[in-house]
């Protein structure tokens, strides 16, 4: 195993570790309510709620993992002082924050793995039946997953120049922020300032557009994703997670850690 | 030792006083918050926008949650014979709005708007637009053009739209046949029992909705009900004619072999004859329910219509 393989294991553990995986007890309970209850208090809705609920808390619980694990990452070994113990050995600090960001996203695809059993377990239980239409709903956890990416390597970004706290404010900003690109995009409309637009348009690519990832609706109707998109979307992804985790091993490596 | 023994009497009686004191208290509490609960009926952020923007990228489940509202809303006004029903349109408002394909939403909203009160909403004219809106946002669902048809069809009863409704919905490469037909039909015929009968039957087997089954069920017993009733007036009218007076009840017209039996209407409740000599449903059938509500959303309706109201 590779060195950075190493820490992405041991990251893994450590959250395996922490009972970071008791959130799929919750997970469970709420799709069994949900299957239980829905048809009773609503109507022609069954799968619909089932699917738009099941993604909305597998992208919830990600996200909470994604930052309040991913903010701890880097801080929480220096806070130990086994930062010093592992940067001794022969690897380097790339290949350590490279581990890192493995081992958590790692986590995250067991964790969302296990609760797309759960959602599907729950459509078929209501449906009786699963159906192909159901397979975009895969499509979705997919773009919940490539999002997550992004989320952890942000807050590891963050992780590695200041405190949890800010970490969390900044990842979470940046977040909310990703999800209104568009309307950030039309800021001229409102003021008519050609300047003013030129720099909303400019810092809107800078930002993560995570209204790219968004295709819950498309899933809850049963309405494909071109392939299109799906490959654009897990490119747009990888790119936007090297920029981010290069930016973070530049300020890693330049980091005077005495 | 004795004061134990104190203590536990003073408890046994203590704890059923206090908790009977406690089982009234609530219940004037609850009775409070029921009566505050009508007056506070409402809908706190009616701008399906910054609902849109504050749910983030949940919007899909956050309509699915207000859809359920509505329909909470809707059986419980219901339920209630309420005579309004302001915050149904904001509760579907909302709910199209953050998920514009909640083709579910449409197809039952708009009958829960347009069905005359205390039954629904009693506004058709709105919910003429709700479907076009929906229409607007999945052209490629023609189910909604015959929910439109069936609209103008039935509530507004307004033929030419609705011919041109299922016109239009024909043309979608899914649709059935029969949308073809009933446009001709109706751009033809106008109003008539056979198309009446047709559309409450599509709409019957076209949902899996209790409330809207039963609803469509009824409408189609009181079609053939009406049916029923004018060849009993027909008998009524012939034995006027023969005797130049009406019969003392179905009881005469039996004894005449005019009728084989009793009549029953489809629900099997026995028709009443009345002083002026019409037959009229038993008061305890569905079907007398049902058509007393069409009969005075029609009367609303056309007091809505007239110049002035």
């Amino acid at each position: 195993m590779t060195r950075t393989g190493i820490v992405a294991w041991n990251t893994f553990r450590e959250a395996v570790r922490d009972r970071v995986l008791y959130n799929l007890v919750f997970f469970a309970l709420l799709m069994m309510a949900t299957a239980v209850l829905v048809g009773q208090i609503s109507i022609g809705i069954d799968s619909i709620v089932i699917v738009s609920l099941g993604l909305s808390a597998v992208s919830v619980i990600g996200l909470l993992m994604a930052v309040f694990i991913g903010v701890g990452l880097v801080y929480k070994e220096m806070d130990k002082r086994t930062l010093y113990a592992l940067l001794a050995k022969p690897i380097r600090r790339w290949e350590f924050l490279l581990g890192k960001f493995a081992g958590l996203l790692l986590t995250l695809t067991v964790n969302t793995a296990a609760m797309t059993v759960g959602l599907f377990l729950t459509l078929f239980y209501v449906n009786r039946a699963l159906h192909s239409a159901d397979l975009v709903v895969l499509t979705a956890v997919y773009f919940i997953l490539l999002k997550l990416a992004i989320i952890v390597a942000l807050a590891l970004l963050f992780s590695c120049f200041t405190t949890p706290f800010l970490s969390i404010c900044f990842t979470a900003g940046i977040y909310v922020t990703g999800l209104f690109v568009k309307d950030i995009r039309s800021f001229s409309d409102i003021t008519g300032n050609p300047a003013l637009d030129r720099v909303a348009v400019w810092f809107s690519y800078l930002l993560p557009n995570f209204q790219n990832f968004d295709v819950m609706g498309a899933a809850a109707h049963g309405r494909a994703v071109p392939g299109a998109i799906v490959a654009q979307n897990t490119l747009y992804a990888a790119v936007y997670c090297a920029i981010v985790l290069a930016a973070a091993a530049v300020i890693f490596s330049r980091r005077n850690l005495k | 030792m004795r004061s134990r023994k104190s203590i536990a009497v003073l408890l046994l009686l203590i704890l059923p006083l206090g908790f009977s004191a406690v089982w009234r208290l609530q219940h004037q509490i609850d009775r409070q918050l029921d009566r505050a609960e009508e007056e506070n009926d409402d809908v706190l952020l009616r701008s399906g926008k910054l609902v849109r923007v504050l749910s983030l990228e949940y919007g899909t489940f956050l309509a699915d949650v207000y859809w359920t509202r509505a329909v909470q809303y809707f059986g419980l006004k219901r339920f209630r014979q309420a005579m309004s029903m302001d915050m149904l349109w904001p509760l579907l408002d909302l709910s199209t709005t953050l998920d514009p394909h909640l083709l579910v939403a449409y197809r039952f909203g708009c009958f829960f708007l347009a069905e005359p009160t205390p039954q629904g909403a009693g506004q058709p004219n709105l919910a003429v637009m709700f479907v076009q809106r929906g229409i607007a946002a999945n052209p490629e669902y023609w189910r909604l053009y015959q929910d439109l048809g069936f609209l103008y069809y039935w509530e507004l009863r307004d033929y030419q739209k609705a011919s041109e409704a299922f016109l239009e919905g024909s043309r979608h490469p899914d649709a059935l046949d029969w949308m073809k037909v009933m446009a001709a039909k109706i751009a033809g015929e106008g109003r008539s029992r056979e198309t009446s009968m047709f559309l409450w039957r599509q709409i019957y087997e076209s949902t899996k909705d209790d409330t809207i089954r039963k609803n469509a069920f009824n409408h189609v017993q009181l079609i053939k009900a009406e049916s029923d009733m004018e060849q009993l007036d027909e008998i009524l009218f012939e034995f006027e004619q023969e005797h130049t007076r009406l019969p003392d009840g179905f009881g005469e017209l039996i004894r005449l072999g005019l009728l084989p039996g009793r009549p029953l209407d489809p629900a099997g409740y026995p028709y009443a004859l009345s002083t002026i000599g019409k037959v009229e449903f038993d008061p305890k059938s569905p079907l007398a329910i049902t058509q007393r509500s069409d009969e005075l959303g029609r009367r609303r309706q056309s007091i809505t219509h007239a110049p002035g109201g």
